[in-house]
């Protein structure tokens, strides 16, 4: 949500800017997920090519495709594939482009990890969602109930999360407690708790947000970039832009820039897998 | 002969644009009244992805919301106008009212990131909850954006009392008190029942604040009237949903329902409004 109400400060920013300059502006919006990614290369293409004007804003990964769909923004962000009735709408309209790999993880409160839940397997954490698991002592903690927090339906982030975990993309997800929108959002929920659960982005993970290692017994495993990176964690995802077909030549030099040495650092530097 | 036409191009024009909007709602949301009939309202499940519109969870989401917000802020609302009307000296009731003011002035997403911030750790603390997103939390929240339109409302209401009024109430010899209860607040009612409506109008079409606060999950609390559980609102659910449909889908037809349910209410509190200040 904050990343929505930033995104107004920054659009009404770059309209209040220097109307009279000849730029030409790049707008992107879609998944937080994707977000620091592409906002951070935008920093760093802008100084190569200041006459660039980029707007980067949020929304989650429906936004993204909608709003590509829509031809409101230039570029989208999506942490997710595209659905199967997205693609028959959109396949011959845009091309879906990783610039990065993520794992989502299993984000527990501090205070959670310490008492002793440090690795879940998928049918508990699966249980959990469903709400057939619904106190920290049934998992290893301590005598608590969980704080089960589920994102909005559209949220990338959850798409991967219940296709891996629940089994289907859509699933529901009864044992819910609350529902959050973005990253940003869900971190700060359970930053804040010390009784929640949820699913978070790799790199929003930090002190007072751990991961939980998934699977069963000894071959459970962190979401660390190694184990992304070879695709052993579970629990992953590409993250994507969309870059509709009838596109300018400044949005190709985007993309390729994404996709370059330095691009590929930028995905580093912010937490991610580089794709090449 | 140009003013009128100016005067009567205006007001229909003013007049003609909610007939739009309710027109536009109405028409927007018809695919899902014709394919789901009317029953959907009083379903209990939400669930887009499985065409299950259920409104039954944020109808009373925003039912006990509102009402809660109601019944903190009216008491003290109006308490802070006669307070400000009939007490204070000039320079301290400036004071005072200037503060409400402001308080109306500060846009709703900083009371949502203040609830956020402060009244969820505190209601978690001083409860013992497992979340503080709550229906309280949404309530005190909404109360607080609401105090100042009604006591702001209120004080105009009773400084609006007739001077022969007070005049004729002390020569009867009644205290201070009686000729409040008797006198002042009857006499100022319409205008106070005016502030409470508009109010209530805000509380109900209240959409950032709550949807940082509430939970923003679609499920009925149980009992139905567990306020210190998570639940949805209408306006929570159109704006964390709105961007991300596609339009001219079941799912935004339902979630321009929702917009059509708030505007008709609405609609009807203004007209409660109007009828009282009319014949007031």
């Amino acid at each position: 949500m904050l990343q929505r109400w930033f995104m107004v400060i920054l659009f009404g920013c770059s309209v209040a800017g220097p109307l009279n300059a000849a730029t030409t502006t790049i707008k992107v919006a879609g998944s937080t997920t994707v977000l620091p990614i592409i906002s951070e290369a935008a920093k760093q293409y802008r100084a190569l090519h200041p006459e660039l004007n980029l707007t980067v804003s949020g929304g989650g990964s429906g936004v993204g495709v909608s709003n590509v769909e829509r031809g409101t923004i230039n570029l989208g962000m999506a942490s997710r594939p595209l659905s199967a009735s997205e693609a028959i709408r959109l396949g011959s309209k845009i091309d879906v482009i990783p610039v990065a790999r993520d794992a989502v993880a299993v984000a527990v409160s501090k205070t959670v990890y310490e008492s002793g839940v440090k690795q879940l397997s998928l049918s508990q954490i699966a249980a959990i969602y469903r709400g057939e698991i619904r106190n920290w002592r049934e998992v290893g903690g301590v005598d608590a109930p969980i704080l089960v927090i589920d994102k909005e339906a559209s949220r990338g982030t959850r798409h991967v999360f219940a296709s891996v975990v629940l089994g289907n993309a859509r699933a529901r997800a009864p044992g819910a407690t609350i529902i959050t929108g973005s990253n940003n959002e869900e971190q700060a929920v359970i930053s804040r708790s010390d009784q929640a659960i949820g699913m978070l982005s790799n790199a929003w993970l930090n002190d007072r947000v751990r991961a939980v290692a998934v699977g069963d017994g000894a071959d459970a495993l962190l979401p660390t970039s190694e184990n992304v990176a070879q695709g052993r964690y579970v629990i992953k995802r590409d993250l994507s832009i969309l870059v509709p077909h009838n596109r300018s030549k400044e949005v190709d030099g985007f993309v390729d820039f994404l996709l370059s040495e330095q691009g590929q650092s930028v995905v580093q530097m912010v937490g991610f897998h580089p794709v090449r | 002969m140009i003013l009128r036409w100016w005067l009567a191009s205006s007001a229909l024009l003013s007049s003609m644009t909610i007939v739009l909007v309710i027109g536009f709602l109405l028409h927007s949301s018809w695919p899902l009244l014709q394919q789901q009939g009317i029953a959907f309202i009083a379903e209990t499940e939400w669930y887009p992805f499985e065409a299950l519109y259920g409104m039954l969870p944020a109808l009373l989401g925003t039912l006990w919301s509102v009402a809660l917000a109601l019944l903190i802020a009216i008491p003290c609302g109006v308490a802070a106008a006669i307070l400000c009307a009939e007490i204070l000296p000039p320079g301290l009731r400036g004071a005072v009212r200037f503060g409400m003011e402001l308080m109306a002035g500060i846009p709703s997403v900083v009371y949502g990131l203040l609830g956020m911030w402060l009244l969820i750790p505190l209601l978690e603390s001083q409860l013992d909850l497992l979340t503080g997103r709550t229906l309280l939390a949404a309530g005190l929240l909404l109360a607080l954006m609401i105090l100042p339109t009604i006591m702001v409302l209120s004080e105009d209401a009773l400084r609006g009392v007739r001077r022969s009024q007070r005049e004729a109430a002390l020569s009867l010899g009644l205290g201070w008190d009686v000729s409040l209860w008797r006198v002042l607040l009857p006499q100022a009612w319409p205008g106070i029942r005016v502030a409470i409506l508009l109010a209530m109008g805000r509380a109900m079409g209240e959409t950032v604040a709550v949807m940082l606060v509430v939970g923003s999950i679609d499920r009925i609390p149980q009992p139905f009237y567990n306020l210190l559980q998570p639940a949805q609102t209408l306006t929570s659910r159109i704006g964390r949903e709105m961007a991300e449909v596609s339009v001219g889908s079941l799912h935004w037809a339902a979630l321009l329902f929702c917009g059509l349910m708030l505007a008709m209410v609405a609609i009807s509190i203004s007209l409660l409004a109007h009828r009282r200040v009319v014949t007031a």
